[in-house]
C-alpha cells in the first residue's frame, strides 16, 4: 500500500446558463435571447465538475477554485459552488469578454490560469446554452496540458489520472500525467445540494472579481471573435390542424383521401 | 422587490435566500420527484426518512427557522415565507411536516428561557428531531380557550414544584405520530401553559395517523397523556399561565406562513394550467386562445395569486423591519391567499377537463391538499371574525383615519400612476370606512354575517392597496413585469370595487333596518355609482393579461 496521496489543487471551469425549463425568446437583435425572464443556473455539466472536484479534495486533500467568465450575475453561480464546498471563486467580468466566442472565452480562462498552480482542471463537456463542446479542450490546448473528454469515472494515483469514458459499444480507459484537464459526462456522480450550512459558509469564502486587464489580457484583442452568430430561429411552428367537413362518413373519407393525395401529396 | 435599502431587515441577504430557494428546487430532482410525491399521496405515506434527510447535514433546511445564536441560520420572515412557499409548490404534505417543526419551535422562540432555547432549539438545529405542535383537542378547535388537557403541579416534600403531571388528549396533530418531542398546551392552575414532552415519556401515547382528504404525505395523529410526568424545566418560559399569550404572539407570523403555503400550492396549479392550455387543442386551436376559458378559469386566479404574493411579501418585510402586532395582517394574508389558492386549484381541475380529474396530472392532488390551508392555524371564518373585529375597533379608535389614510394614499398614487386602478382602491377604502361607521352606529356589529361581509371588504381593500404599491415600485424601478402588475392591479381594483359595492347592498338591504331614503342617501355618500363603474374596459385588461400569461403577441 502506498502512503496518502499528494494534495490535488483543482480548478473548475463554470458557466452560468439559463435553466432548461426557462421560457426562451429571441431578442430584437435576432442573434441573442431575451434574458429578463430567464432563470439562471449552473450549467448542469459543470455541476458534475464541481461535485467531482469536491470528492477528489475530500479524498486527497487540496483545494477547489471555481472560475467563470461572465457578467456580475454569474457570481451567484460561483457562490452556489462555494456553498457546495468549493474553496475559492474567481469571476472575470469585463464588457470586452461579452463579445467573445468560445475560443475567446477559452483564451481568457487559460490566461487567468497561467500563473496559478494547479494539478487538475475539470470542465463540463459543454454548456447547455450554446452547445459548443469547445471551451474545455481549448483551455487544455492553450495551456499545453493533456485533455480527456466526457469522463464517467476517474482515479488519481502517482501523479497520473486515469479516466473512463463511454464510446460506441464499450468503455475506454485513458491515462494522462497531471496536470491535466478532463470534461464531464452524465453518470460521473450525483452533485450534492448546496446545504444551508454550506450557504452560510459560502458568504465568508473569497470571490475575486477581475477584469481582462487584471489578468494581463488586452481587451481589444481578446474580444475579437472567430465565429459569429448570424441568426437564431425557433423550430418551425406546427400548423393548425384541420377538421374535414362532410355530409357522411363516406364523404369525409373521400375528402380526406383527396386531401392526402392532392394537397399533402403523401399518398 | 420592495425592500428599501435604508432599513436593515432581519434575515438573510437576498443572494443567500435565493440559494436556499435553489436548493429546495433541487429537491425536485431526487428527493421529491413528481413520482415520489404522487406515491406518498396515493399510499398515504409519511416520508419520515425523506424529511429527516431534509434536516440532515447535507441539506439542513430546519436551520432556516432557528436563530443564529442557537446554531441556526437566522432566516427572517420573508426568508421563511419564500422557502415554505417553494416547498409547498412541490408538496403541501411535505411542507406541513416541515412547518410542524417551525410551529413546534415557535413557543420556544418567543417564550423559552435561555437555557431551554439552547437545549431545544439547539436540538432542532442539529437536525435529528422531528417536532410537533399540539394545541387542538376534540372539544377545543377554533376555541382554544376550551382546552381540557390538564397539567397538575407535582411538589417535593419541601413543597417546591418539581414538575407537572399531564392528563388529556390532543387531536389532529401534524407529525404527532412521529415527533421526537412536542410542544403541548395544557392547563395549569395559573392558566394554559406550553410544555415540552419527549417521545417515549411514560404515559404519552402517539396515536395512529388519520386517513385524510389531502396532505396525505403528512401525518396527523391524536395524542394521549395519562399521568405524564414532565420536570419543571420543561415548562416553557418557566412561568405557568403564559401559553395563550405565547400562542397569540406568533399568530401574525405563523398565519403568514400558512398564507405562503397556500400561495405556493396555488402557483403550482397555475404552472400546470398555463402550459397545458397552450398545448391542448380543441376545435382546432389551443384552449389558451379561447377567451371565455381564459377569463373564467385562469386570468382571475393568476391575478389573485399575484395580489396574495404582493401582500405576503409586504407583510413579511414589515415584520422583518421590526414592526410588531401584525396579527390582523397575518389573518388577512391567510384568508386571502388560502381562499384564492383553493379557488385556483379548483379551477385548475376544470381547466384540464377530464385530465384534471386524473391523478397523474397533479392538479386534483393540489386541490385536495390546499383545502387544509383554509382550515388549520385558524379557519377562514375565524380569520373573518378576527379581521372584522379588530379593524372595526381600529376604525372606531382612529375615528376613521385608518381606512381614510389608505384612501388618500391611493388617491395620491393615482395622480402619479393612473393605470393601476388606484382610483377605485381609493373609493373602495373610503366607502368601506363609511360602512364600518354605519354598522357601528346601528349596532349591527353583533350580527356575525355582517361582520364577515365587512371582513371581506377590509381584506380586499388592504391586499389591493398592497398590489397598487407593488405596481408603483415596479414602475419606478423599471421592472420588466411592471406593465403586467399594473394591468393585474386594475383587474383586482375592479374586483374590490364590485365586492365593496355588493357587500354594501348586502348590509344596507339585508339587515332590514334601513328605509329606502337612508339607503339612497348612504349610496350617494359612498359614491356607489362611481364604484360600480370599475368595470370600464375590464375585458380588454383581461385580454392583455391573458396575452402576457400565455406569452402571445
Ligand atoms: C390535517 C390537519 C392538521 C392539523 N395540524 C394541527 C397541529 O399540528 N396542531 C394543532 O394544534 N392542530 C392541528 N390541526 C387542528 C386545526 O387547527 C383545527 O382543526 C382547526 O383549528 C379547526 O378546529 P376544529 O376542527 O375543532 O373545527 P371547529 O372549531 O369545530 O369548526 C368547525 C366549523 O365551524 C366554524 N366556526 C368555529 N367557530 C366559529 C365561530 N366562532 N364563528 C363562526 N364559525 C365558527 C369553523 O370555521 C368551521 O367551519 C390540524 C387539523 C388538520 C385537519
Amino acid at each position: 500500500m502506498k502512503g496518502r496521496l499528494q494534495k490535488v489543487e483543482i480548478i473548475v471551469l463554470l458557466k452560468q446558463v439559463p435553466a432548461t425549463e426557462s421560457f426562451v425568446e429571441i431578442a430584437d437583435d435576432g442573434v441573442s435571447i431575451k434574458t429578463d425572464r430567464v432563470n439562471w443556473v449552473i450549467n448542469p455539466y459543470d455541476e458534475f465538475a464541481i461535485e467531482e472536484a469536491i470528492q477528489i479534495k475530500e479524498a486527497h486533500g487540496g483545494s477547489v477554485t471555481v472560475i467563470s467568465v461572465g457578467p456580475e450575475k454569474a457570481s451567484e453561480a460561483i457562490r452556489t459552488a462555494l456553498a457546495m464546498g468549493a474553496d475559492k471563486g474567481v469571476l472575470i467580468n469585463d464588457p470586452a469578454a461579452e463579445k467573445c466566442d468560445c475560443l475567446g472565452i477559452a483564451r481568457i480562462l487559460s490566461e487567468a490560469l497561467r500563473n496559478v498552480p494547479f494539478d487538475l482542471i475539470i470542465a463540463g463537456q459543454r454548456a447547455v446554452d450554446d452547445d459548443n463542446f469547445q471551451v474545455g479542450p481549448a483551455v487544455a490546448e492553450f495551456l499545453s496540458i493533456p485533455h480527456i473528454s466526457m469522463v464517467i469515472k476517474e482515479e488519481i494515483a502517482d501523479g497520473k489520472i486515469r479516466c473512463h469514458k463511454v464510446v460506441e459499444g464499450g468503455t475506454v480507459i485513458l491515462e494522462a500525467p497531471l496536470p491535466a484537464l478532463f470534461t464531464t459526462q452524465r453518470g460521473l456522480n450525483e452533485p450534492r445540494y448546496a446545504s444551508l450550512p454550506g450557504i452560510m459558509k459560502a458568504k465568508r469564502k473569497p470571490l475575486d472579481i477581475k477584469t481582462l486587464a487584471d489578468i494581463g489580457l488586452d481587451a481589444a484583442k481578446a474580444g475579437k471573435p472567430k465565429t459569429k452568430i448570424v441568426s437564431m430561429k425557433f423550430p418551425p411552428e406546427r400548423k393548425d390542424g384541420r377538421i374535414i367537413e362532410g355530409e357522411s362518413a363516406q364523404a369525409k373519407a373521400a375528402e380526406l383521401v383527396r386531401a392526402l393525395s392532392e394537397e399533402a401529396k403523401v399518398i | 422587490m420592495a425592500t428599501s435599502p435604508e432599513t436593515v431587515l432581519d434575515g438573510l441577504d437576498s443572494e443567500s435566500r435565493q440559494m436556499v430557494i435553489d436548493t429546495v428546487r433541487q429537491l425536485k430532482k431526487r428527493l421529491l420527484t413528481k413520482e415520489k410525491i404522487l406515491e406518498f399521496d396515493k399510499n398515504e405515506f409519511f416520508p419520515e426518512e425523506t424529511i429527516r434527510e431534509m434536516l440532515g447535514p447535507e441539506i439542513g433546511l430546519q436551520l432556516l427557522v432557528i436563530p443564529e445564536e442557537y446554531g441556526g441560520m437566522g432566516g427572517g420572515t420573508l426568508d421563511c415565507a419564500e422557502i415554505i412557499r417553494e416547498i409547498s409548490s412541490i408538496c403541501l404534505g411535505v411542507a406541513t411536516g416541515f412547518f410542524a417543526i417551525q410551529l413546534g419551535s415557535d413557543p420556544l422562540r418567543v417564550g423559552a428561557t435561555e437555557e431551554q432555547k439552547v437545549k431545544w432549539l439547539g436540538a432542532i438545529a442539529d437536525g435529528k428531531v422531528l417536532v410537533a405542535y399540539a394545541v387542538t383537542e376534540a372539544g377545543a378547535g377554533s376555541n382554544l380557550a376550551a382546552l381540557k388537557t390538564k397539567a397538575d403541579p407535582v411538589s417535593n416534600d419541601a413543597g417546591k414544584i418539581i414538575g407537572y403531571k399531564i392528563n388529556g388528549t390532543k387531536q389532529f396533530i401534524s407529525t404527532g405520530g412521529y415527533a421526537d418531542f412536542i410542544t403541548v398546551l395544557a392547563k395549569t392552575p395559573e392558566g394554559p401553559s406550553f410544555f415540552i414532552v419527549e417521545k417515549g415519556t411514560k404515559g404519552f401515547v402517539q396515536g395512529k395517523g388519520e386517513e385524510k382528504h389531502g396532505i396525505r404525505a403528512s401525518n396527523t395523529s391524536p395524542l394521549s397523556f395519562t399521568d405524564v410526568f414532565v420536570p419543571v424545566e420543561n415548562l416553557i418560559g418557566g412561568v405557568p399561565g403564559q401559553g395563550l399569550k405565547q400562542a397569540n404572539e406568533v399568530f401574525g407570523y405563523t398565519r403568514l406562513m400558512v398564507a405562503a403555503m397556500g400561495l405556493g400550492a396555488g402557483e403550482a396549479a397555475l404552472k400546470i394550467v398555463i402550459p397545458y392550455a397552450m398545448e391542448r387543442i380543441q376545435f382546432g386551436s389551443p384552449l389558451s386562445e379561447k377567451q371565455g376559458y381564459t377569463h373564467k378559469l385562469v386570468v382571475p386566479n393568476a391575478v389573485r395569486i399575484e395580489v396574495a404574493a404582493a401582500y405576503i411579501e409586504e407583510t413579511a418585510i414589515r415584520l422583518d423591519s421590526g414592526e410588531k402586532d401584525l396579527q390582523v395582517e397575518g389573518s388577512i394574508a391567510k384568508l386571502f391567499a388560502t381562499e384564492s389558492a383553493n379557488k385556483t386549484a379548483d379551477d385548475a381541475i376544470q381547466a384540464l377537463g377530464g385530465y384534471g380529474y386524473i391523478s397523474e396530472f397533479e392538479v386534483e392532488k393540489i386541490k385536495r391538499d390546499v383545502k387544509i390551508t383554509c382550515i388549520y392555524e385558524g379557519t377562514s371564518e375565524i380569520q373573518q371574525s378576527i379581521i372584522s373585529t379588530f379593524r372595526w375597533k381600529k376604525t372606531r379608535k382612529t375615528k376613521g383615519k385608518y381606512y381614510m389614510a389608505i384612501s388618500s394614499e391611493m388617491e395620491e398614487l393615482n395622480n402619479v400612476m393612473n393605470d393601476a386602478g388606484c382610483l377605485f382602491y381609493s373609493l373602495a377604502a373610503s366607502a368601506l370606512n363609511d360602512t364600518i361607521m354605519l354598522v357601528n352606529d346601528n349596532r349591527l356589529t353583533k350580527e356575525q354575517y355582517i361582520m364577515f361581509a365587512l371582513a371581506d371588504m377590509m381584506t380586499h381593500v388592504e391586499v389591493g392597496a398592497s398590489m397598487a404599491r407593488k405596481a408603483m415600485n415596479f414602475t419606478k424601478s423599471g421592472d420588466p413585469e411592471a406593465k403586467k402588475i399594473r394591468a393585474m392591479s386594475r383587474i383586482f381594483a375592479n374586483e374590490t370595487s364590485q365586492l365593496v359595492a355588493r357587500n354594501i347592498l348586502k348590509i344596507l338591504m339585508g339587515s332590514g333596518v334601513f328605509d329606502q331614503s337612508s339607503i339612497s342617501d348612504f349610496m350617494e355618500t359612498v359614491s356607489y355609482n362611481k364604484l360600480i363603474c370599475s368595470f370600464q374596459n375590464i375585458i380588454k385588461d383581461m385580454d392583455m393579461v391573458a396575452d402576457m400569461l400565455f406569452e402571445r403577441g
